[in-house]
C-alpha cells in the first residue's frame, strides 16, 4: 500500500465525486432535505406557541403570535438550567478524557505490528456492534459494586472508550494519514511516545481530533439512558432526563415540552455548526496547500 | 508498519482504551450472562435459580408480546431504513450545488438528542391536534388513532426510526462513491437506463456494505426502540402494543428490581438476534450464488 500524503488522495476523491449533477437530483434532493428537516422545524414551531392553548387544527408551520411563554413556563416548572449545568459538567470532563483515550489508542494502533493491530480493530468493530441494552444490566451491577451509583462516574466512564470505538477507529484512520516520514523523523529526534502524540499526531490530524471532540460532546450531552439508570437524585439529573420529566408532567402541553426540547437541542446544533466550520476550514486549507 | 521495540509504548497508549473495553463491554456482557441464572433485587444477595428465569420468560405473556413486537419491528423497520439510507445515498452522493446542505439535512434527525427527537413525534402524532393527522385529514385519508390504536402505534414507532438513518446514509454514500465511474460510463455507452444501472451496477457493487448495514440495523433495533417506546407510547396502548424487548428489560430490571430476570431476557434476545443475523447471512449467500451464475 503506498504511503505518503493520504489526505491528498481523499482530496482528489472529493473533487472527482462521481455522479453528474443532473437537474433531477435537485428536484428530488430539495423535498427530501425538507422532509428530513421537518422534525426540527416542528420542534421550533411548536415551542413558540403559548402554553396550554388549544392548538390549531391546521398544520400551520409558522404560528401567528409566536411567543416565548412556553420557554418561561418550562424553566419555571423544572430546574432546567441546573440540569443543563449538570450536563455541562459531565461533558466538560468526558470530552477531554475521550479525546485523550481515543487519540492515544489510535496512535498506539498505528504503532502496533500488523497482527495485534488487526486484533484491536476487530475487537473495536465487535464492540461497536454491541447495543447498550445488552450491557446495561451488567454495567449497572458493576457500578453498584463499585459504589458509584447516583454519581457522575458511570456517565463519564464511556470516555474510557473514547465515547465510542468508532471514534477510536476514526482517529486511527486519521493518524494513519499522517506521512510516515514525520513519525520516523520524530523517532530519530529521540521523541518519546507522548511527545510524538502531542507534537506530530494531534497537530497534523487536528480536523479529525476536533471532530471527535465535538462528536464526543454531542454523545455525552444527548445521553439519556445512562442518566436514567444511574441517577436517582433529581438535583443531579442531566438535561435529557429533565426533559423527559418535563414531558411527563403534562403530555398534552406540547409547547412547553417542545420548548424544553429546543433548549436541549441547541447546544448540539451549535456543536454541529462548529464541526462543519472546522472540517470545511480544513478542507479549504488542504485545497490551498 | 511497526516499530519493533515500540510495542511497549504502543501498549501503554492503548491501555486506557483496553481497560474501557474490558470494564464497559466485556465485563458487563459476562456479568449479564452470569446474572441470567440468578435472582437479584439489589437488597438481598443474588440467589442462584438455574434455568428458572428462562422458564418463566417462556410463560411470560409480556415477554412473548415484547419479542413479537421486536421481531415485527425488525421485519418492517430494517428494510425501510435500508431503503431510506440507500435512497438518500443515491440521490445525495453526487457533487451538486448545495450538496453539503442537503446531506447535512439528511443527517440532522440522527443528530438530535433522542429524547427531544421523540418528543417532537409525540406532538406530530397527537391524534387530535398533531400535524400528521391534520395533514392526513386534509388529504382525505382521515385522522388515524396514532397512539391509541395498537397497529398505528407500532407504525408510528417504525416511522420514527426511518428518519434516523444518518449513519446508514453515510456508509451507503461511501459505498456508492467507491463504485468505479468507468462502469457507469460503460453503461452509458451501452445505453443502459437508470433502472438497469441501479440493478446491475450500483446495488450489486454496494451489496456487501448493504449487508453489513442490514446486520447492524437488526442488532440495533434491540436498542433503537427504547427511547421512542418509553417517551412516546409508554409501552403503548394496552396491553403492551409497543413494549419492545429493551423496554421490557428496563422495566423488569430497573422498575421491578428483577435484575436476574432482565438479564435472562437480554440474553434470550441476543441469541435470537444472532440467529436472525445468521439467517440473513445464509439467505444472502444463496442469493449471491444465484446472481453470480452468468446470464447469457
Amino acid at each position: 500500500m503506498s504511503r505518503g500524503y493520504e489526505m491528498s488522495r481523499d482530496d482528489a476523491a472529493v473533487q472527482r465525486r462521481p455522479g453528474s449533477p443532473d437537474p433531477w437530483r435537485h428536484a428530488v434532493a430539495i423535498p427530501v432535505a425538507l422532509l428530513c428537516l421537518l422534525p426540527l422545524l416542528y420542534m421550533l414551531a411548536g415551542s413558540v406557541r403559548a402554553p396550554g392553548l388549544p392548538p390549531p387544527t391546521t398544520p400551520e408551520l409558522i404560528p401567528s403570535g409566536a411567543t416565548l411563554e412556553s420557554y418561561e413556563r418550562a424553566l419555571a416548572l423544572l430546574p432546567l438550567v441546573r440540569q443543563a449545568v449538570n450536563s455541562s459538567v459531565v461533558a466538560l470532563i468526558s470530552v477531554p478524557v475521550s479525546v485523550i483515550v481515543a487519540s492515544w489508542a489510535a496512535l498506539g494502533m498505528v504503532m502496533l505490528p500488523a497482527r495485534p493491530r488487526r486484533a484491536v480493530i476487530v475487537v473495536s468493530l465487535l464492540a461497536l456492534m454491541v447495543p447498550l441494552s445488552a450491557v446495561l444490566v451488567g454495567r449497572f451491577a458493576i457500578f453498584r459494586t463499585l459504589g458509584v451509583l447516583d454519581t457522575y462516574v458511570p456517565l463519564i466512564a464511556p470516555a474510557l472508550l473514547g465515547m465510542s470505538p468508532f471514534y477510536v477507529l476514526l482517529l486511527y484512520w486519521a493518524f494513519r494519514g499522517v506521512p510516515r516520514e514525520l513519525y520516523d523523523v520524530a523517532r530519530v529526534e529521540g521523541l518519546g511516545i507522548l511527545a510524538i502524540w502531542r507534537r506530530v499526531a494531534l497537530p497534523l490530524a487536528w480536523p479529525a481530533v476536533g471532530a471527535v471532540a465535538i462528536l464526543a460532546f454531542i454523545t455525552s450531552w444527548a445521553s439519556f439512558v445512562e442518566p436514567l439508570v444511574y441517577l436517582f437524585d433529581a438535583r443531579n439529573f442531566t438535561l435529557p432526563l429533565g426533559l423527559r420529566s418535563l414531558a411527563e408532567l403534562d403530555r398534552s402541553d406540547f409547547p412547553v415540552f417542545l420548548a424544553g426540547a429546543v433548549i436541549t437541542t441547541l447546544p448540539v446544533l451549535a456543536a454541529v455548526v462548529i464541526m462543519q466550520r472546522l472540517l470545511g476550514g480544513s478542507r479549504r486549507r488542504r485545497e490551498q496547500a | 508498519m511497526s516499530w519493533l521495540g515500540e510495542r511497549g509504548g504502543a501498549a501503554t497508549l492503548l491501555l486506557p482504551y483496553l481497560v474501557g473495553l474490558t470494564v464497559l463491554i466485556v465485563a458487563p456482557g459476562v456479568v449479564t450472562a452470569w446474572l441470567a441464572f440468578y435472582e437479584w433485587d439489589l437488597v438481598r444477595p443474588p440467589r442462584f435459580n438455574g434455568l428458572e428465569n428462562f422458564g418463566e420468560l417462556g410463560r411470560d405473556d409480556v415477554f412473548l408480546a415484547a419479542v413479537g413486537n421486536s421481531l415485527s419491528f425488525i421485519a418492517l423497520a430494517v428494510p425501510l431504513r435500508l431503503a431510506a439510507a440507500v435512497g438518500l445515498a443515491l440521490v445525495l452522493h453526487a457533487r451538486m450545488r448545495g450538496g453539503s446542505a442537503y446531506r447535512s439535512s439528511a443527517l440532522l434527525p440522527t443528530i438530535l438528542p433522542d429524547v427531544a427527537y421523540a418528543l417532537v413525534w409525540l406532538w406530530i402524532f397527537n391524534p387530535l391536534y398533531g400535524p400528521m393527522n391534520a395533514a392526513l385529514t386534509a388529504l382525505g385519508v382521515g385522522p388515524v388513532d396514532w397512539l391509541t390504536d395498537p397497529d398505528s402505534a407500532r407504525l408510528a414507532i417504525v416511522t420514527m426510526s426511518v428518519f434516523t438513518v444518518g449513519e446508514g446514509f453515510l456508509v451507503a454514500m461511501a459505498a456508492r462513491n467507491q463504485v468505479p465511474e468507468e462502469l457507469y460510463e460503460l453503461a452509458h455507452v451501452e445505453d443502459a437506463g437508470p433502472l438497469n444501472r441501479i440493478r446491475r451496477i450500483t446495488l450489486p457493487l454496494m451489496g456487501p456494505t448493504l449487508l453489513l448495514l442490514a446486520f447492524r440495523d437488526v442488532v440495533f433495533s434491540l436498542q433503537s426502540t427504547f427511547v421512542p417506546s418509553l417517551v412516546v407510547t409508554g409501552g403503548g396502548p394496552p396491553p403492551y402494543a409497543t413494549t419492545y424487548v429493551p423496554l421490557f428489560v428496563y422495566r423488569e430490571g430497573f422498575e421491578y428490581l428483577r435484575y436476574g430476570y432482565a438479564a435472562a431476557a437480554t440474553l434470550s434476545m441476543l441469541v435470537m438476534t444472532a440467529a436472525i443475523v445468521f439467517l440473513q447471512y445464509l439467505i444472502v449467500r444463496r442469493w449471491r450464488r444465484a446472481l453470480l451464475v452468468p446470464r447469457l
